[in-house]
Formats: C-alpha cells, sequence, structure tokens
C-alpha cells in the first residue's frame, strides 16, 4: 500500500523543499506518495542520473561503469524510471547493491513502463524508493514527464547527464537542475552521435565532463569503495600473447579496443573474406571477448 | 449428325479429357445451343465460331445445332474450346473426318484465325499419356506444347487451313518438331536488374545471400531505407543456377495453368523471381479464387518469392506462407473441388527495423517509442521467422568510402563468378541426396540432418554453447546445422567443420534483435 508524505511534515525532504522555494511553492508536489521504506538518510547524498530514452551501447556502458562506482560508495541515485538511460542507471545501481529513487511520471499504484516490472520490485527489494506525487492510477501524460523532472532535480545535489540529444527530457532536468545551482555533470559522447549534442551543450554551457566516477565522489566528499574493473581484454589479449588464437582475432581485439565496428568495415580494413571474418567473430563471441548489438562489435 | 472433338478440361493441374459432342439437327427451327456446365467464356464462344466460319467462305449450317461438353458436371471454363467446336461444325458441312487419337483447343478470332491459348502444356501432357497421338493447338500455342517429347504437334494458323489439311492437303500444317530441353551451362539468361559487383559494400550480406542461393534459404534483411536490402534482393536472381529439366517441366507447368507463357514461348528454363506488392491479395498470393488459380508463391516455384516491406503485409497471408514453407506446396480447398499446387520457393524478405526504419540507421535518428518498436517488429511472427535460415541486417553504406574501392575487384565480384560456387555447392547436394525427395540443404527434415551431417565433437560443443548464450530454439539449432552443411559446400568439403558452424552463428536470429 502506498503512502504519503504531507510537505507540512518533518520527514520532506528539505533540500526538496528547500529548492522548491526557487520556483513558486504553488508549483511544488504538496504531497509526495511512495512505495518502500522511506528513510531520511537516503535523502543525503542523491545524484540525479538522467539519460536519454535511445541510449547507445556506449552511453549504458558509462553509465554502469560511473553509477557502478557512485551507487557502490553510497550516493544514492535518483531517475525517472524510463527505459534507456534511466533504466540504465537504476539497473546499475540494483546490482551493485547501492540505493536507488525512481520518480515516476504517473500515479503511485502505476507501473510504467509496464515492461520494467522487475526493475521496479528490485528498487524496492534493494531498500530503495518509488516516489510519485500523483495518486493512485493516474496515467503518464506529457506534462507529467516535465512535472517529475523537477522533483529528481529537486531531490538531488547535483546531476549526471549521460546521454541527451538537443531538446530532450534530459536537459529539460539539467535545466531545472541549473535553477535550483545543483551542479552539473555531462559524459562526453563521440561528436558524431546525436545523443551527445545535449551534453555537449550542458558542457559548453559550463557542466563538468566526467571519465570516472572520482569527480563526483569528490564533490559529495566521499572516498571510492569500490572499484569495478571494466578492463576484461586484458585477460583475453594475455591469452593471446601466449599464442593460443589466431593473428586475426588480435587485430580485431586491438582494432574494437578502439571503437566499435561493423563486420562489413573490419572485413574492408583488415583485407579478410568477410566469411572468414564472420568465423572468426562467432569463435570470439563465443569466448566472450566481444559483443554484438545492433549490428556492431563491442570490446566486452 | 452426330460428331465427337476430343479436348481437355484443366482443372489446376490436371488434366481431364472432354468430349464435344455436336450435333446437328435437321428438325426443329435453325439455332445455336452449348450445354454441359459451360462458362460464360464457353457460351460466348457460339458468336466467335459462328462468325469464324462465315469469315472462311463456309456456310454456316441452317441447322439446329446443339453442343454437349461430356463429364457434364465438371464446369469448363475459358476459350479453347472455340476450334472443336468450330471443327465439329466443320466436319459436318465439308465431310471430313476428325483424325482418332487426336485433341484440339484454341481460341478463334472473328476472322478465322486461332489465338494464343493458355493449357496448350497441360494438354500435351495429358495427351502422351493417354495414349494421344496428335495435338492441333494454335500456332502461337505450339511451342509451348511441343516440349513434351512422344506428342506430334500441329501448329494450327486458322480453321481453313486445318479443313484444308483434314481434306487431303495435309502438308498444309506441318507436324512441328519437339522442342528440346537445353540447359544453358553459364548463362542464366535471365535478365538481372544489378551485377552483384554493383552492390558496394554489404559483404556481409552479399555472402549470405550467396550461401542462400548454394543451399535454396530462406533469408530476412532488416535494415534501414537505402541500405540496398532491395538492390541485393534483385541481384539475387544472377547468382542463382539455372533450372534442370524436371524443374523447368514442372515451372512450365504452372505457368500454363495460369496463362503465364507468351505466344511463341516454350519450357521456362530460368528461375523465376516474384516481388508482389504488400497490397496483393491473399488469393492473388498464395492461389485461389473461385476456381483457384496458381498464386505468387507457386509462380515462384524453384524460384525466389521476394517479399519487400515483409511487415507491411497482412498477417493472415504471412501466417498463409507457413505451410508452403514447411512442404513445399500449398492445397487450396473449395467446396467444389480441392486442387495442390506446388509452391517450394526461396523466401528472400526485406524488412526496416522500426515504422520510420531508422533504428539502425548510423546518422538519422530514430523517433519511434520502444513500443511502436515492439509492435512493430513482432508483426512477422515467430513460427515464420522460425522457418527463415539466415537472418542479417544490412547496414547503410557511405558511398564516398568507395570511390577509391571501385576498382578493388577482391570485394566486388560478379554475379557470374559468385554462381559458378553456387553451381558447384548445389552439384554436391544433388549428389548427396541422390536417392531422397528433396534437393537442397534448406529442405532437410531432421532425419535428414542425422543422416548427412553428422557433426565432429569439437563441432557440436561450439554449436551447445552458442545456443546457450545466444539463446537459440531448437529449431534454430537445426538451422544451423543446415547451414553450416551448405557452407561446407561452398568451400567444397565433405565434413562440417569448426569453422564452418562458427560462420554460420553469424547468421542466427539473434544477430538482429534490437535493445
Amino acid at each position: 500500500m502506498a503512502e504519503a508524505v504531507e510537505i507540512t511534515s518533518e520527514k520532506y525532504p528539505k533540500i526538496l523543499k528547500v529548492a522548491l522555494k526557487e520556483l513558486q511553492l504553488s508549483l511544488g508536489p504538496k504531497k509526495l506518495y511512495y512505495r518502500g521504506n522511506w528513510d531520511e538518510k537516503i535523502f543525503e547524498n542523491c545524484l540525479a542520473v538522467v539519460g536519454s530514452r535511445r541510449l547507445t551501447y556506449y552511453g549504458r556502458k558509462a553509465t554502469e561503469q560511473i553509477v557502478t562506482q557512485a551507487a557502490a560508495s553510497g550516493i544514492t541515485i535518483v531517475s525517472g524510471f524510463m527505459y534507456g538511460g534511466d533504466e540504465a542507471a537504476h539497473s546499475a545501481a540494483v546490482k551493485c547493491g547501492g540505493k536507488t529513487i525512481a520518480v515516476m511520471p504517473c500515479g503511485i499504484d502505476l507501473i510504467h513502463p509496464p515492461s520494467q516490472k522487475k526493475l521496479y520490485r528490485e528498487i524496492l527489494d534493494t531498500g530503495g524508493l518509488i516516489i510519485s506525487e500523483y495518486p493512485g492510477f493516474t496515467q503518464p501524460q506529457t506534462f507529467t514527464y516535465i512535472q517529475r523532472d523537477r522533483i529528481v532535480a529537486g531531490l538531488s545535489k547535483a546531476v549526471l547527464v549521460t546521454e541527451a540529444a538537443l531538446e530532450s527530457g534530459s536537459l529539460i532536468t539539467a535545466s531545472y537542475a541549473k535553477k535550483f545551482g545543483r551542479k552539473i555533470f555531462a559524459i562526453p559522447g563521440p561528436i558524431t552521435s546525436e545523443v551527445s549534442q545535449g551534453t555537449m551543450k550542458l558542457i559548453k554551457e559550463g557542466a563538468e565532463p566526467i571519465a570516472d566516477a572520482k569527480d563526483i565522489l569528490d564533490f559529495f566528499k566521499i572516498t571510492l569503495k569500490f572499484s569495478k574493473k571494466t578492463a576484461l581484454p586484458a585477460s583475453a589479449l594475455s591469452e593471446l600473447r601466449r599464442g593460443k588464437c589466431f593473428t586475426l582475432e588480435e587485430k580485431i581485439i586491438d582494432q574494437l579496443k578502439r571503437e566499435p565496428l561493423k563486420a562489413d568495415e573490419m572485413a574492408r580494413l583488415f583485407a579478410v573474406p568477410v566469411a572468414q571474418l564472420g568465423t572468426a567473430l562467432s569463435l570470439m563471441q563465443l569466448k566472450g571477448f566481444i559483443n554484438q548489438d545492433n549490428g556492431k562489435y563491442y570490446i566486452n | 449428325m452426330l460428331i465427337k472433338v476430343p479436348s481437355v478440361v484443366n482443372l489446376g493441374l490436371e488434366t481431364i479429357k472432354v468430349d464435344i459432342e455436336i450435333n446437328l439437327a435437321n428438325k426443329g427451327l435453325p439455332g445455336f445451343e452449348i450445354v454441359g456446365l459451360a462458362g460464360k467464356a464457353v457460351d460466348e464462344s457460339k458468336e466467335r465460331v459462328r462468325t469464324a466460319i462465315l469469315s472462311s467462305d463456309v456456310d454456316f449450317p441452317q441447322k439446329k445445332i446443339t453442343v454437349n461438353m461430356a463429364p457434364a458436371d465438371v464446369p469448363k471454363e475459358g476459350s479453347m474450346y472455340d476450334l472443336p467446336i468450330a471443327l465439329g461444325i466443320l466436319s459436318s458441312v465439308l465431310e471430313f473426318k476428325i483424325p482418332e487419337k487426336s485433341l484440339f483447343l484454341g481460341e478463334l478470332s472473328f476472322d478465322g484465325s486461332l489465338r494464343h491459348t493458355k493449357g496448350a502444356f497441360l494438354a500435351a501432357l495429358f495427351a502422351k499419356e493417354s495414349g494421344y497421338t496428335n495435338l492441333y493447338v494454335p500456332k502461337d500455342s505450339a511451342n509451348e506444347a511441343a516440349a513434351i517429347k512422344g506428342v506430334k504437334v500441329f501448329p494450327v494458323e486458322d480453321i481453313a487451313q486445318l479443313c484444308r489439311h483434314f481434306l487431303g492437303f495435309q502438308k498444309d500444317v506441318p507436324e512441328i518438331f519437339p522442342i528440346v530441353y537445353k540447359q544453358s551451362k553459364n548463362e542464366n539468361n535471365v535478365v538481372v536488374e544489378f551485377d552483384m559487383k554493383e552492390v558496394l559494400g554489404q559483404e556481409q550480406a552479399k555472402r549470405a545471400t550467396e550461401i542462400a542461393a548454394a543451399g535454396g534459404h530462406n533469408i530476412i534483411m532488416i535494415g534501414s531505407p537505402g541500405s540496398g536490402k532491395t538492390m541485393l534482393a534483385r541481384a539475387l536472381p544472377g547468382i542463382l543456377p539455372p533450372l534442370n529439366e524436371a524443374e523447368s517441366l514442372e515451372v512450365t507447368k504452372i505457368f500454363s495453368a495460369s496463362g503465364g507463357i507468351p505466344p511463341g514461348g516454350s519450357l521456362i528454363t530460368t528461375r523465376q523471381f516474384r516481388s508482389p506488392h504488400h497490397t496483393a491479395s491473399l488469393a492473388g498470393l498464395v492461389g485461389g479464387g473461385s476456381k483457384p488459380q496458381p498464386g505468387e508463391i507457386s509462380l515462384a516455384h524453384r524460384g525466389v518469392l521476394f517479399l519487400d516491406e515483409f511487415n507491411e503485409f497482412p498477417r493472415a497471408i504471412m501466417e498463409a506462407l507457413r505451410q508452403p514453407l514447411e512442404d513445399g506446396y500449398l492445397t487450396i480447398s473449395r467446396s467444389r473441388q480441392r486442387i495442390t499446387y506446388p509452391a517450394d520457393f526461396m523466401l528472400v524478405a526485406s524488412a526496416n527495423p522500426c515504422p520510420c526504419g531508422y533504428a539502425l540507421h548510423p546518422k538519422r535518428s530514430c523517433n519511434c517509442s520502444q513500443n511502436q518498436i515492439q509492435k512493430y517488429q513482432k508483426r512477422i511472427s515467430g513460427p515464420i521467422l522460425d522457418r527463415i535460415d539466415l537472418h542479417i541486417s544490412v547496414m547503410p553504406v557511405d558511398a564516398t568510402e568507395f570511390e577509391d574501392n571501385q576498382k578493388n575487384s577482391e570485394f566486388l565480384e560478379p554475379s557470374d563468378k559468385i554462381r559458378q560456387r553456387v553451381m558447384q555447392a548445389r552439384a554436391k547436394q544433388e549428389a548427396r541426396f541422390g536417392a531422397e525427395t528433396i534437393c537442397s540443404n534448406s529442405q532437410m527434415k531432421n532425419s535428414h540432418i542425422k543422416k548427412y551431417c553428422k557433426l565432429a565433437k569439437d563441432v557440436e560443443a561450439i554449436l551447445r554453447q552458442a545456443s546457450l548464450k545466444f539463446n537459440l530454439s531448437a529449431r534454430s539449432y537445426m538451422k544451423m546445422i543446415k547451414v553450416a552443411r551448405t557452407i561446407a559446400d561452398l568451400a567444397g568439403e565433405a565434413e562440417i567443420s569448426v569453422n564452418h558452424m562458427a560462420e554460420a552463428l553469424q547468421y542466427s536470429p539473434k544477430n538482429f534483435e534490437t535493445a
């Protein structure tokens, strides 16, 4: 059963109350409905992580890497429970046992999007919170997404934008953050990607570009407690060096470390018949060295 | 006076003898009547026959003429009975005998000449099987009938000529020499829109079409608009082997039944490439109608059925493809009749990844929601996807990337060269399946796979590992073996090796789930 916290209550997060004074108070949520265990500690160190619904493979990897370190070190990850960027942030936090708050754009009794029921459960199971300013089964609407964004930004000391296109919801969250005087972090992406244009704009406007979680942790004045090794191919390479594999595989790994490529592009690059390349790619995939997503190959 | 002229009726691909009985009675008012379940076109033949006889300077008899078509309970359709009816009347007026063991069919023109008529090939086949030695057909249809050896085919130009022939001037209608099937070793004599070397980039997709052509595998290409899916499909006929004699006869039969053989045409020796639009009706695609006609899938028999924009096809049509994809034929059941048409085709499907089409595009952005994408992809049902062996994604290529590469012959193989390899692989399969009813790897059932595709331990290990990792279904597991078999055949090797299996895995369905 969902419970609620009134704005007059002691339990109402202070950081949000203060933030909303910047706006007109009448716009603030008078009542926050929630599911899960309401513990004021969870609001102490909140980081909002938002990103495009059309998150790229790169964006997902980057989100996982940074959120895992931040959440494991005790930072609460706040996001909007949408698929794509939000979902990646919540899942990464849940997976490393960190706390996360999902601010819903719909009524508290609705799970939206419904395909993420499993994640919803996991958030609650790991001591996270589900929050909404709407009661019952209120359907999400275009404006409720934007309203939700002000809570996401208001709850957090800093906002991390993982990937965003121009004129996207993530930039709306960032603009609220700016109004509230919050710190904004952005993950730099390839300039050719559409979902890097928004983060690029933020960086130009003064957001801090980050390459790992350390910058965020410094901001929160927290020390890194856990570091996940992400460079898997080292083991793969050492196996290659011992001469167990073909040189084509070595070439592929070497190339993919720098950028993800399509099979056709690699065939052209290495001047090998695509049949032979396909064989190598399949075998490497089976060994777990590389992965394939939307036609492109990546180092695992 | 009673005259009998034998002709035929085609019910689907089956042919039944029809006796045209013509009675010219002196008693009663002069008239012209046709009975025996005659369709509209048959009934109208009265006017064509009357006018054609008059234009041939013969008096039309002022008698009560009654035509009966026996058996009377089989519906007859079409214009092919003009010739036998006219001939019956003429034989009475000009007093000649209708030769024995002869069949007649043909449509008349008002001036007495004969027009191209469908079904001549089927009639010749029937004549041979039922012991008729002579077949009289319109001149334009004679080549079609002459493809059957053992029947004398007489090409008739007009009815006056035929009458002179029967009145003692035999040489007026010379017998046509049988047309012999010639397999062109190197040419497919097919007019191909694109050569494979015109397709820039798309190395993996090209390789997949080569494998598909070699093993007769169904293939689906998913990619953004303009990435070259249609071009690849249209280049495909150029790498297919020509039809062999038995296949050619099968295809010609279907075309003869549907009237698809042009005037003067004969055996069909090229593989058909059919690309019906997604607005095609169910009957047009799989066959049907109140008098069931072969549909596109039957016209694509032993050839390629290309369904562009596959997920735009109505669900009913896609599901109707399931039986033919499995069995290689389709039975159309109507209350009056049941007709089986062969439909053993290679399915080539192309689809966009999402409604806007740009979900896989590296530069353009896709503005479809996840829901829309899922809904769109689900339009192709699982059972259909399960029957498609090769799944590839086709990415748009950057044309500027290839300006320098144009002359790089290694990457731009002409269709002819690829076809040589395909033909060698097909020859291997024919040798392997000599005693079986199947002729290509794609047709293998599980029992054949057990018999012909013994996997070495390490190969099986790879496949098992892959099926766990990529969540392959049991059917996909078998498909991978079939594809690996074809890859081994292309390489000219007797055993399936680890490399063949690994390459086959590249074309498994997992390659296309968009996140």
